[in-house]
């Protein structure tokens, strides 16, 4: 294997390629900060079961539910500038052609997490019991005030395990983004394998890089699990 | 550019004509995992020893792994030592004569194993003690326990979930398009090749993802109404 | 004939049990009592490997087992000439009442399936269920669930049937029904063990009542003797305790 892999190229590279780290964080920063907005947006619409929207909602849903996110981070990134680039253009002077490829990939993200998260937060919303809405409203609160400080907290601790699993797939998930020229953790292992013909260190230090930060964000989640229902529990 | 209808119509039939090799990747690996997570979860849940230890760090460390990440990762290992390999065992078949799509086999099987584990140890931990000693209390070993009694249970609790997996599975077979296997997103991208009309072949291969996601959604719900008949409380 | 002597137990650091000894005659009825937390029912597990007890002797039949160090095989012979009755039923969730009678029939006794239905529509019928043999257990209620339960025992014609709190977990109106139903078997001269809190019960069915405490025998005796002149302070600690509630419930 010492002609394949060589530990000098891999110290070598490793630095280089955990720089990129930051792409990867700055766009799982902003998609989940957006996508958790659209999601609360999409799971309330959802519930309020209002005709049109309704229907309109559960295609966006069923399509995001139902198509890869690769082909939908390639959907975004021709189409968008397709469909409002003249728009873009005429009112603001921005060239949508010209805009990063990043940006395209959050957008793809985002409405994705609106789909997954907003399913997420309308099972967590309705699987708090009804009796507690009818507490609420039994001890003279208004709607708003049960749905936010009674009903609102305790679905935040039911969605809170699923929403630490779809927080640790997005960032696994900006192992695509390469696809589309951008310099992520991944997009970096493959440049520099191009460059100097060795891949397999760079390959490998992604692995290494992905695994670890995944295990970390999965672990921080349960950590913080732990000590809310560990709240929880002292409250039942 | 703008949408060309014609452009789609060829990409939506080439997208069809490659169907069969992304509902292959999706069910061959489908089935072999379900076996493959069962196991892991058997090994896991009855703690044997030292196998259960190794599988649960295996496990954990493997899900840390993005798809895209393993595939390009193997796909390169086996570029690299097939040939040594093959010499040493004496294939004479050439390194190009090789379908990649073998490699993406692996991946898929070998992460969707993985993830399914989990689930099935969830399911285990949703039966009751009491339905391994009713088991062993009329008699049965604990492999006819386990066969006869505890998997049975375990089906409904697994149906909903499984239709979740299948679906990801549909989709994550999607980026061995990454490792030149031909499948429906790159097989609608073909007649693009000659007119640039990659906006087209996208959304072709968005709509054939849809309809096979849209199918599957059917036949589980099929399969959740017939399996879990034995929990409903009706009294006739 | 059963005997089991210097049984040891514990969970942790817990003693539960810490030297118990009882024989069972073929054909006896015995009942076991006792506070919670005594022991009885984890002595009763142990009887049917539901629990490994660390140390102890048992005499089943012909068979002599160290508790210490048991065979599998020597496990499946137990199960396989001794039934369990379960507090909370242990029914099959997934199979129907006859189901769940034939299930032993078939898969342990190797009995035609057509053999075995009949053996459990007999059961059934038995225990006054054969209209209820297509129900799921969600789908009876609680004292019927326990019924098909002793029919599942029954079918079986072990050598002896264990009941660990056969009705505690019953609504009381339920408690009747299945109390008459293990009458009869005891009426059949079907050796048994019953780990209960039916004083009345117990004083009906029982040839001799054990009183367990601490994880150790305090007493035992004809429940007359047990409930009218027990020898023991604790005993009569117990039964004053629970004899006026009991029949308060009543």
């Amino acid at each position: 294997m010492g002609s394949y892999f060589s530990a000098e190229r891999f110290i070598n590279v490793f630095p280089k390629i955990i720089a990129c780290l930051s792409v990867n964080f700055h766009i799982v920063f902003w998609s989940m900060l957006l996508g958790t907005i659209l999601a609360i947006f999409v799971a309330v619409l959802r519930l309020k079961e209002i005709p049109v929207v309704k229907q309109i909602l559960s295609v966006y849903i069923s399509f995001m539910r139902g198509t890869p996110l690769l082909v939908q981070m390639m959907i975004a990134f021709y189409g968008i500038p397709l469909v409002l680039g003249e728009l873009f253009m005429g009112l603001f002077g921005i060239n949508l052609n010209r805009i990063e490829p990043a940006v395209f990939v959050e957008i793809a993200i985002i409405l994705n997490e609106g789909a997954f998260l907003g399913e997420i937060f309308r099972g967590a919303i309705t699987s708090v019991p009804a009796i507690q809405t009818e507490a609420g409203y039994s001890i003279g609160m208004t709607g708003a005030q049960t749905f936010f400080r009674i009903v609102l907290l305790q679905a935040f601790k039911v969605a809170l395990p699923h929403y630490g699993v779809d927080f640790v797939g997005v960032f696994q998930n900006t192992s695509l983004v390469f696809t589309l020229g951008v310099v992520d953790v991944l997009g970096k292992a493959k440049t520099l394998g191009a460059a100097t013909g060795h891949t397999l260190e760079g390959y490998i230090a992604a692995t290494i890089i992905y695994i670890s930060f995944s295990l970390l964000l999965k672990g921080s989640f349960l950590l913080v699990e732990k000590r809310l229902i560990g709240g929880r529990a002292y409250v039942v | 550019m703008s949408f060309n209808i014609n452009s789609f119509t060829d990409a939506l039939k080439s997208a069809f004509l490659y169907a069969p090799v992304t509902l292959k990747l999706t069910v061959i690996t489908f089935v072999v995992a379900i076996i493959l997570g069962t196991v892991i979860a058997t090994v896991r849940h009855y703690r044997v020893p030292v196998l259960s230890q190794i599988l649960a760090v295996f496990v954990t460390v493997y899900m840390g792994l993005p798809m895209m990440v393993a595939l390009l990762l193997y796909n390169l290992l086996f570029m690299t030592f097939y040939n040594d390999v093959a010499g040493a065992l004496h294939i004479s078949v050439p390194i190009s004569d090789v379908n990649p799509i073998y490699i993406g086999f692996f991946a898929l099987i070998l992460g969707t194993s993985c993830s399914l584990s989990e689930a099935v140890r969830g399911a285990f931990r949703g039966i009751d003690k009491t339905q391994y000693e009713a088991g062993y209390s009329i008699g049965l070993t604990r492999f006819q326990t386990l066969i006869r009694v505890i998997f049975p249970q375990m089906v409904p609790i697994l149906l909903p979930g499984l239709q979740n997996s299948l679906i990801g599975l549909l989709k994550a077979s999607n980026l061995v398009s990454a490792i030149a296997v031909t499948e429906i997103m790159t097989g609608a991208l073909l007649p693009s090749l000659l007119y640039y009309s990659y906006l087209e072949s996208y959304l072709a291969a968005a709509l054939v993802y849809w309809i096979i996601g849209a199918l599957i959604e059917v036949l589980a719900h099929f399969a959740e109404k017939n399996s879990g008949r034995y929990l409903s409380r009706a009294i006739a | 004939m059963i005997e089991l002597t210097g049984v040891k137990k514990s969970f942790g650091k817990q003693e539960v049990l810490k030297d118990v000894s009882i024989k069972v005659n073929d054909g006896e009825v015995v009942v076991i009592l006792g506070p919670s937390g005594s022991g009885k029912t984890t002595f009763l597990r142990c009887i049917n490997f539901l629990e490994k007890a660390e140390k102890g002797r048992m005499v089943f039949g012909d068979k002599i087992l160290d508790l210490g160090h048991v065979k599998k095989k020597d496990i499946l012979y137990i199960r396989r000439h001794s039934a369990f009755v379960f507090q909370n039923y242990g029914l099959f969730a997934h199979k129907t009442a006859l189901q769940n009678v034939m299930e032993g029939l078939t898969q342990v006794q190797k009995k035609s399936r057509k053999e075995a239905q009949q053996i459990a529509e007999d059961a059934l019928s038995w225990v006054g269920l054969l209209d209820k043999k297509d129900f799921y257990p969600a789908q009876l209620s609680g004292g019927q669930q326990q019924r098909v339960g002793i029919a599942r025992a029954v079918a079986l014609k072990p050598d002896v049937i264990l009941f660990d709190e056969p009705t505690s977990a019953l609504d009381p109106e339920l408690v009747g029904e299945t109390l008459e139903v293990i009458k009869k078997v005891a009426k059949m001269g079907i050796t048994m063990v019953v780990v209960t809190h039916e004083m009345s019960f117990a004083e009906d069915v029982a040839d001799r009542v054990i009183f367990m405490d601490g994880g150790v025998v305090v007493e035992e005796g004809k429940p007359s003797e047990i409930f009218y002149k027990p020898k023991e302070e604790r005993t009569r600690q117990f039964l004053s305790r629970i004899i006026p509630v009991d029949q308060y419930v009543i």
